[in-house]
């Protein structure tokens, strides 16, 4: 039988909604609560940039020989990283507590939109647009905004494709964190992630100091994480050096992770959400 | 203000069947949680699925929303099928989760108009429904309120106006009022009359036999993932108990001692059911049930007679009380 609505909505919107839509419609979820917490991402997009700036950008970096950095000043070369390591910081908010409360009764908001004409898919993508467009294309782009008034990009107006490496980042990364957050089934163990990926990534991806000067036992944990292949592309942006690798290579091991990763984790809500 | 859809012509059609299930089942690995049930739910009814926690009633509930697909039979919703339009026919249906799941960062107003949008409702029409659902559950003067700072009853208040943000054509409610005090209760209640008044259909589980009294007009008990009985309240109680109860105490006595003196009540009432703290004497006269004890000499500490409950329906067909079993 067919029906009037007497809302607004029309007949077709009682059909699916297509791939775009239904990402769209979950992600507004996203954005309404941004609007909610704004005000505490300046800490990390403004506040957290000029401290490392002051602090070890300009203070340590008084301290640093340019020729260990690839002739740059330190401050030139911790930046393109730093705007890369927001990115991760900024997925410890976004794709921890956030996915793993969406299958709870303390936050449910997954359970809430799979009740609707949103499937399981449509949920993934929308929190994912989140976490890979519009976060790292605001809060990064702040950053790096911010950055630019320290004088640190050599480079000219490609500076900005830092933001974008950023986001190559975040994507490969977001997935793969929602996949494991899907996963885990004890509240208490989700502060692993921070314990055992996002440190580590943090610590080991050339962000403070060139990777190459690890040692050779290490590499390969450098050359796993995506924050060092972000940061090559970011620091061949900001500063003009040449990346470790071709940056196609970069960017297809980033791609690679994040469309690998994305189908691990639909696979994973789809099991979470279809009872 | 309606809540309705309506078909082309305006006039909706009573006789319509929205869901029907046939010999529908549900197995997660090897438990079969859902064993072959069926039923026909009709358009402006309330329909209730009665039933002990574990009985199966939830299980159903997920398959008829489209979030859970059924592992034998065949079900329908709307006349279309869960499993190739579950989004299409999630878009004509109302739920309310058993936990609510508000956003509880949001707004009570963001809830609904962040609702409306997965629905593809406009931002203009979802905010003057929003602004008329909260009136229809009264919450207009929280709307500013983030929802962590509401009460259990009014969150529960505004989970059935998010449920209403479509114009559903059927409202799915999960145990609409546990956990909520009596007053919070009632007030719900209330809220579900009313919608119930305008037509609305309603499907609703629950273990509160009075819930289901007050406000379904037909229901199945299910017990271990069958159903046992289905019929309309009156019906159930009609076919399965008789007319009266009589509530018998006898001191501290328990079990084994009520066991023994239930075989000394033989014959004061149409059946005997001795339970942990008290023996209840199935009859359809209280009045001839006392006189028979005064007779025989028998002497209970406490005498209650009530009219028989869908309680004493689901007691006669499963052998025990719903509220043992609640988790």
């Amino acid at each position: 039988m067919t029906t009037v609505l007497e809302n607004g909505a029309t007949a077709a919107d009682r059909t699916a909604p297509g791939t775009l839509t239904g990402a769209w419609r979950a992600f507004t979820l996203q954005l309404a609560l941004y609007r909610h917490v704004w005000h505490g991402t300046v800490f990390t997009s403004v506040l957290l940039p000029v401290l490392y700036m002051v602090s070890i950008g300009i203070g340590v970096g008084a301290y640093i020989d340019p020729a260990a950095v690839g002739g740059l000043t330190y401050a030139e070369f911790i930046a393109p990283g730093l705007i890369c390591s927001v990115a991760v910081m900024m997925l410890g908010n976004d794709m921890v507590f956030p996915v793993h409360g969406g299958y709870q009764d303390w936050g449910g908001h997954y359970l809430a939109q799979r009740a609707t004409p949103l499937s399981p898919v449509d949920i993934l993508n929308g929190h994912l647009a989140y976490a890979t467009v519009f976060r790292p294309f605001t809060n990064c782009t702040i950053v790096a905004v911010v950055l630019a008034f320290f004088g640190v990009y050599t480079g000219s107006w490609r500076a900005a494709f830092a933001v974008v490496a950023a986001a190559l980042v975040s994507a490969s990364l977001a997935p793969w964190l929602h996949f494991w957050a899907s996963s885990i089934k004890n509240d208490s163990n989700l502060n692993m992630i921070f314990r055992f990926a996002v440190m580590p990534i943090s610590l080991f991806s050339g962000v403070f100091f060139p990777a190459s000067d690890m040692p050779a036992f290490l590499q390969p944990l450098v050359w796993a994480s995506p924050l060092w292949h972000g940061t090559e592309l970011a620091r061949a942006a900001t500063a003009g050096t040449a990346p470790a690798l071709p940056p196609y290579v970069h960017i297809a091991y980033l791609a690679a992770l994040a469309v690998t990763g994305w189908f691990a984790a639909r696979w994973r809500i789809q099991k979470r959400l279809n009872f | 203000m309606s809540y309705r859809a309506s078909t082309l012509d305006g006039m909706p059609d009573d006789n319509e069947i929205l869901v029907s299930a046939a010999d529908l089942r549900k197995s997660y690995g090897d438990h079969e949680a859902v064993r072959g049930v069926d039923f026909e739910i009709r358009r402006g009814e309330a329909f209730g699925f009665l039933g002990a926690n574990g009985a199966g009633k939830s299980t159903t509930m997920r398959m008829i929303g489209c979030v859970s697909q059924p592992t034998g039979g065949s079900l329908q919703v709307f006349g279309r099928d869960p499993h190739t339009q579950g989004a299409a026919i999630r878009a004509r249906l109302g739920v309310v989760p058993q936990d609510n799941t508000l956003d509880g960062m949001l707004t009570v107003f963001e809830n609904l108009v962040v609702y409306a949008g997965y629905f593809g409702i406009k931002k203009k029409a979802a905010r003057e429904k929003a602004a008329e659902l909260l009136e229809f559950v009264q919450l207009t003067p929280r709307a500013k309120d983030q929802v962590s700072d509401l009460s259990g009853g009014m969150q529960r208040r505004l989970a059935i106006a998010r449920s209403l943000i479509n114009d559903p054509e059927l409202v799915i409610l999960d145990e609409p009022t546990t956990g909520l005090d009596p007053q919070a209760r009632h007030l719900v209640w209330e809220r579900l009359f009313q919608l119930k008044h305008r037509g609305v259909s309603i499907l609703l589980t629950t273990h509160y036999m009075d819930e289901a009294e007050q406000l379904c007009d037909r229901l199945v008990v299910m017990d271990e993932g069958r159903i046992i009985a289905s019929g309309s309240p009156r019906e159930l109680i009609d076919t399965h108990v008789t007319k009266e109860v009589v509530e018998l105490r006898f001191g501290t006595a328990h079990t084994a001692e009520l066991a023994a003196l239930a075989h000394t009540l033989d014959g004061v009432g149409a059946q005997i059911e001795p339970l942990p703290d008290k023996i209840l004497v199935y009859t359809d006269d209280a009045d001839d049930t006392g006189a028979a004890l005064e007779a025989r000499d028998i002497r209970p500490s406490s005498v209650l007679a009530r009219r028989a409950t869908l309680e004493d329906v689901f007691l006669r067909l499963t052998g025990r009380a719903l509220v043992e079993d609640e988790a």
